[in-house]
């Protein structure tokens, strides 16, 4: 089942997903849709990091925003349209990762959580005070996109449909990287690192290379998800992409959904997102109220989240039938 | 803004080197004492440095209270686990406040505080200078109480070794909870007396909590006197660099200086060993 089946199951469930614009009309839906892929994305970024590794990083919106600002700016100034650009956005996040993991990465524990945190509030003092490249406070406006013409229909950016399959592309390839993650040589050494970092060097792994390689990958992830956002809000600011409050959410969606997991992500994202709706129509601004209540229940009550439980469950379910199917003795 | 940047983080660095607990829920803590000010002066008309009275023993009450009945609960679950839910009852507090007193921009001017005091053609916000005086009065009083009390002992035998404390009959987890509350009620004291010198708004705690960690980061996780030192040089730092290097990067300075720090000396200037 492992491996190819559950490859092959990945696939049937996007190819289904890919389909629902075709029977969905309601763009609310789609763009709760198109709100679950992000986040699950954006989920999945930190839980390479955070979940397989152990890392725990405060400062995603940073890489988040360098993407969001990457892709705005080339797009703006340089007239590169979006699906160069998202790319790229991403490409810059994970190049401006490694030197800051290399350096990051010689602290350890609640100091390296620390050290994301400080980079993070320094990245968006940059972004308000740089006016000449960021705008400062002002931000970015998209006001048009580029035309596209795919198998000679030009793509109408005002419907929800073609945000729907990038991001589900994007979530596609979010949760692929963290399969094939888990299953490589390097996803056995983040075990390792976040079981026991001092065993895990000792048995000749090159700890900080590993991690740095890993930070890369999530800062990619959480670049082109930035560029994405850019694009389909089409306003970023500081305060916006670059907000303690994005990164905090990031950690949510892992923590909720299931750290080290590759599904956890898009449980914690569906939560987040229905729940973050729910609450933001009743209590306004104030909604991360139930994002800080949710995080301290599940680590209370779910250290595993809720996708690890469920997994768990059914596989004790799982190992019982197959008990009861064939009795020893 | 160095003696309350201290008290600040004497808080922290208690709770850390006690339970080795990084919370990040203590800038919030701030923020509320700012509130609890705010809110007595405007509607019962209570002199917010008299309030001290009231709010740090209520603070106190609530931080061993969010110990005992929170904290306590997901010590077992390691270092990672208390930083995550910290950060949950962070954003659980400052999203509470935001829900109660709108997001709006607040302060709290006092009458006989409006014309700075002009010793030696220094203009010195009133505020700022009784601020500062109450927070040495308080520092200098945990001093003694560290220092001369069996309790004061308790705490810092119990940060300095669990095990050993433990074998010499001292109740860690009172001791944890008695610290707890301990921080609680100094950042809560420091967000009183801050108060009237900033703008209060209800996620004011994020600003406070990463100076917070450059104070104790700078003088080295756990040590008080650390923090002490550290509180003062951040303060000189800020005040000096808005005046020398531009005042916009005025906070980025702080966080260089503690991304240094971090780097070159985990444990800090005064540092009491690494942890």
């Amino acid at each position: 089942m492992r491996g190819r089946g559950a490859l092959a199951a990945g696939f049937i469930a996007l190819a289904a997903a890919a389909a629902v614009p075709l029977v969905v009309r309601n763009s609310f839906a789609l763009h709760l849709c198109i709100l679950v892929f992000l986040w699950a994305t954006l989920g999945e970024a930190w839980n390479v990091l955070g979940g397989f590794a152990g890392q725990v990083s405060f400062g995603h919106a940073a890489l988040f925003g360098l993407g969001a600002y990457a892709t705005a700016i080339l797009y703006l100034r340089a007239e590169l349209a979006p699906w160069w650009g998202i790319p790229l956005g991403g490409i810059a996040a994970a190049v401006v990762s490694i030197p800051t993991g290399l350096v990051a990465f010689r602290l350890r524990g609640p100091y390296f959580s620390l050290a994301t945190l400080a980079v993070a509030e320094l990245t968006k003092l940059v972004a308000l005070n740089w006016e000449w490249a960021t705008n400062g406070p002002t931000g970015f406006l998209i006001t048009s996109l580029p035309t596209l013409h795919l198998f000679g229909i030009s793509v109408d950016w005002e419907a929800k449909a073609p945000f729907y399959l990038s991001a589900l592309a994007m979530m596609g390839l979010a949760m692929g990287t963290a399969a094939a993650l888990s299953n490589s040589r390097l996803g056995s050494f983040l075990l390792a690192i976040r079981e026991n970092e001092d065993a895990a060097e000792a048995v000749g792994i090159d700890t900080v290379r590993a991690k740095v390689l890993t930070l890369a990958l999530s800062g990619f992830l959480a670049g082109v998800s930035g560029g994405f956002y850019a694009f389909y809000f089409r306003y970023i600011d500081p305060d916006a992409v670059l907000n303690l409050g994005i990164s905090m959410e990031m950690v949510f969606i892992a923590v909720v959904g299931g750290l080290g997991t590759v599904l956890g992500p898009l449980v914690g994202a569906v939560f987040l997102t229905v729940v973050g709706e729910e609450v933001r129509e009743r209590f306004g601004a104030g909604h991360l109220v139930f994002y800080g209540l949710f995080m301290m229940l599940a680590i209370r009550f779910l250290p595993e989240g809720i996708w690890g439980r469920s997994r768990k469950l059914l596989a004790r379910l799982s190992a019982r039938e197959a008990r009861h199917a064939a009795p020893r003795g | 803004m160095g003696a309350l940047y201290a008290m600040i983080g004497i808080g922290l660095t208690i709770v850390f080197g006690v339970m080795r607990i990084i919370n990040l829920a203590h800038g919030e803590m701030v923020m509320l004492g700012m509130f609890a000010a705010y809110l007595g002066h405007k509607s019962l008309g209570i002199d917010p440095y008299l309030s001290l009275l009231l709010w740090v023993p209520v603070l106190f009450l609530a931080g061993v209270a969010v110990y005992r009945f929170l904290l306590a609960r997901v010590l077992s679950g390691g270092e990672l686990n208390t930083l995550l839910y910290t950060a949950g009852l962070s954003l659980l507090v400052a999203n509470a406040a935001l829900l109660l007193f709108s997001g709006d921009y607040r302060t709290l001017t006092l009458g006989y505080a409006v014309v700075p005091l002009r010793p030696f053609g220094i203009a010195i916000p009133v505020a700022l200078a009784i601020g500062f005086a109450l927070a040495v009065v308080i520092t200098t009083a945990l001093w003694l109480f560290l220092g001369r009390t069996d309790l004061g002992r308790a705490i810092r035998a119990t940060s300095q070794n669990r095990e050993a404390a433990l074998l010499m009959g001292i109740d860690a987890e009172r001791v944890a909870a008695l610290s707890f509350g301990l921080g609680t009620a100094l950042a809560g004291a420091a967000g009183v007396l801050l108060a009237p010198s900033l703008y209060l708004y209800p996620t004011v705690g994020e600003l406070v909590i990463v100076k917070a960690f450059v104070v104790v980061v700078l003088g080295g996780l756990g040590s008080i006197p650390g923090a002490i030192a550290g509180g003062l040089l951040l303060g000189t730092v800020e005040s000096l660099g808005a005046v020398y290097v531009s005042s916009t990067y005025k906070d980025g300075l702080g966080y260089v200086l503690f991304l240094l720090v971090l780097l070159y000396r985990p444990s800090g200037i005064f540092g009491v060993g690494r942890s």
